[in-house]
């Protein structure tokens, strides 16, 4: 079986290459640099995509006529319907999967499964490391951030606070980690 | 409630209602916590609709109807309680091409001279510029099946991908066609209004267990909305507006286009958030896109329409939030069918 991975994190891609690897009845195949989703599907004819959430360009994959004009076999969202928690764990990790009609589903779920649980590590990993990195800051940032919401947003204090909360929330992470992300979002425009 | 409710939005001009209503506290006002999330694609936002990560967002009506026909997936349940906007899409081709349909004598003159077929990209294939680029070019003598490629390529990379000749055009949503005429990489041949007049774009789709759940909040997200939607409509507030998008811990747009697209501004091509009732998610526009994808075969003959039209368009589910603004009694809302306004052309196949 085929398996493509589209993601643009190097490390995590390789990370998620060897572990399938073990599995000699998988061939995995990674997306070029720069190459497009819709163009990688059609030259390699993958059974399955494991695709990073965060890509813009993952839309190619959805017009099922569109991908079958280019490649013979259409490829769609794969759903374990017996097991809806599952799919939802692995959407929240930030990986999702794409089938040929006709792969099985007990063949596909290790996969995402493992896919989706080397997502979850490498996001926890990142947020822990951006911690490390800024032990005696973490107050600091965050009291910079709430600052510049009052300022520019004219927030009370309790509702900046509470505008982190429900930002860091709905991003599943913390707030201090949040933060530092708007912060290099932002070019460098510091709060 | 025991959480926030969550809504998508993707980085466009159309995601203004939602934005306003965050950035400017109706939903607080209105007594309702909710959270906006912005995602980097359409697939993400109808994923997470369908697995419940987002209880609410900004759609495009052709994927709300792909999502519960299982057409990419496994079939979602969405319930559509309100449109959103209107108009506020172009066309746009790339120099060599513009050049090339006006001294051909038009665009089915210039494509028949074409040896390899011409590359068209559009921001989703469910999407509403995808079945309005379509509708348009098999208006005018061309099959856009045979006659050209259509590509998916996100909506903020349609510039790059214009101004690097690997497109002939694409047909985007606001900013993206004036920021690529403004920076010399193509030109605007036509906004999609001229296609469809006051044509639905984007509606606000909501997970129809969420709906069932928590229909009080429903009331007050909807309320929210129109109030947003009528402060996104008035020209004076257009320049506060366009600010707001360009936040760079926000949607981050580029402002000037942002500015343009906005209502009583200079773009070609104008998004209508109110006026016209742009919020009534009619009968008529859903059986228009559900039309429009069984005329290209997206849709088996077996499927029925005008039952998956009843079950995902849901203005019943906006009376309340209408009549508690004061805009329209819930009884007003079947008469509103009658005005709708539908493209002129027969919609058979080419």
């Amino acid at each position: 079986m085929k398996v493509l991975l589209a993601d643009d994190n190097a490390e995590r891609a390789s990370a998620l290459a060897r572990l399938l690897a073990a599995d000699p009845r998988l061939v995995v195949l990674q997306l070029r640099a720069g190459e497009a989703l819709a163009d990688a599907v059609a030259a390699q004819a993958p059974d399955i995509v494991l695709a990073d959430m965060a890509r813009p360009d993952r839309d190619a994959l959805d017009g099922i006529r569109q991908v079958a004009t280019h490649a013979p076999r259409p490829i769609v969202l794969f759903a374990d319907k017996d097991d809806p928690g599952f799919m939802e764990a692995a959407i929240g990790a930030g990986v999702s999967s794409y089938t040929v009609p006709g792969v099985p589903a007990p063949d596909v779920k290790p996969i995402l499964q493992a896919a989706a649980a080397l997502f979850r590590r490498h996001q926890q990993a990142r947020d822990g490391q951006r911690l490390a990195e800024n032990p005696l800051q973490e107050r600091e940032v965050i009291g910079r951030a709430k600052a510049r919401l009052i300022r520019k947003r004219k927030l009370t204090e309790p509702d900046a606070c509470r505008w982190l909360r429900n930002q860091a929330m709905s991003r599943g992470r913390r707030i201090v980690d949040m933060v530092a992300e708007l912060i290099r979002d932002s070019k460098g425009d510091a709060p | 409630m025991s959480r926030p409710v969550r809504i998508g939005v993707l980085r466009l001009v159309d995601s203004a209602p939602v934005m306003v209503a965050a950035e400017r506290g109706l939903f607080a006002a209105c007594g309702l916590d909710a959270i906006v999330q912005v995602e980097p694609s359409w697939s993400n936002i109808a994923d997470k609709l369908t697995y419940g990560l987002l209880d609410a967002a900004v759609m495009l009506p052709p994927l709300a109807f792909a999502a519960t026909m299982g057409l990419r997936g496994p079939a979602a349940r969405l319930v559509v309680p309100m449109s959103l906007t209107q108009g506020g899409n172009m066309v746009v081709l790339n120099n060599d091409a513009a050049t090339g349909v006006a001294s051909s004598g038009g665009l089915l003159a210039w494509l028949s001279g074409q040896s390899d077929r011409p590359r068209f990209a559009v921001v989703h294939t469910f999407s509403t510029h995808n079945l309005l680029l379509r509708y348009w070019l098999a208006a005018s003598g061309v099959d856009p099946d045979r006659d050209i490629e259509t590509l998916v390529i996100p909506p903020e990379d349609m510039v790059k991908a214009l101004g690097a000749g690997q497109i002939a055009g694409f047909c985007a949503g606001a900013p993206w066609g004036d920021v690529a005429a403004a920076c010399g990489a193509g030109q605007v041949l036509l906004g999609t209004s001229a296609i469809w007049p006051h044509h639905p774009e984007k509606c606000l789709a909501v997970g129809a267990g969420w709906a069932e759940t928590n229909p009080d909040a429903l009331v007050l997200l909807t309320r929210a909305l129109l109030q947003a939607q009528i402060l996104c409509d008035r020209a004076d507030t257009a320049p506060e507006i366009a600010t707001l998008l360009a936040q760079p811990d926000g949607l981050d747009l580029p402002e000037v286009a942002t500015l343009a697209a906005l209502p009583g501004r200079n773009s070609a091509e104008q998004i209508c958030f109110h006026a016209r009732s742009a919020w009534f998610p009619a009968q008529a526009h859903a059986l228009w896109f559900l039309g429009q994808m069984r005329r290209w075969g997206w849709v088996g003959d077996d499927a029925d329409l005008p039952e998956v039209a009843r079950t995902v368009y849901r203005p019943d589910l906006l009376g309340p939030a209408l009549a508690a603004e004061g805009i329209l009694s819930p009884q007003g809302l079947p008469a509103l069918e009658e005005e709708v306004w539908l493209p002129s052309e027969p919609t058979s196949g080419p």
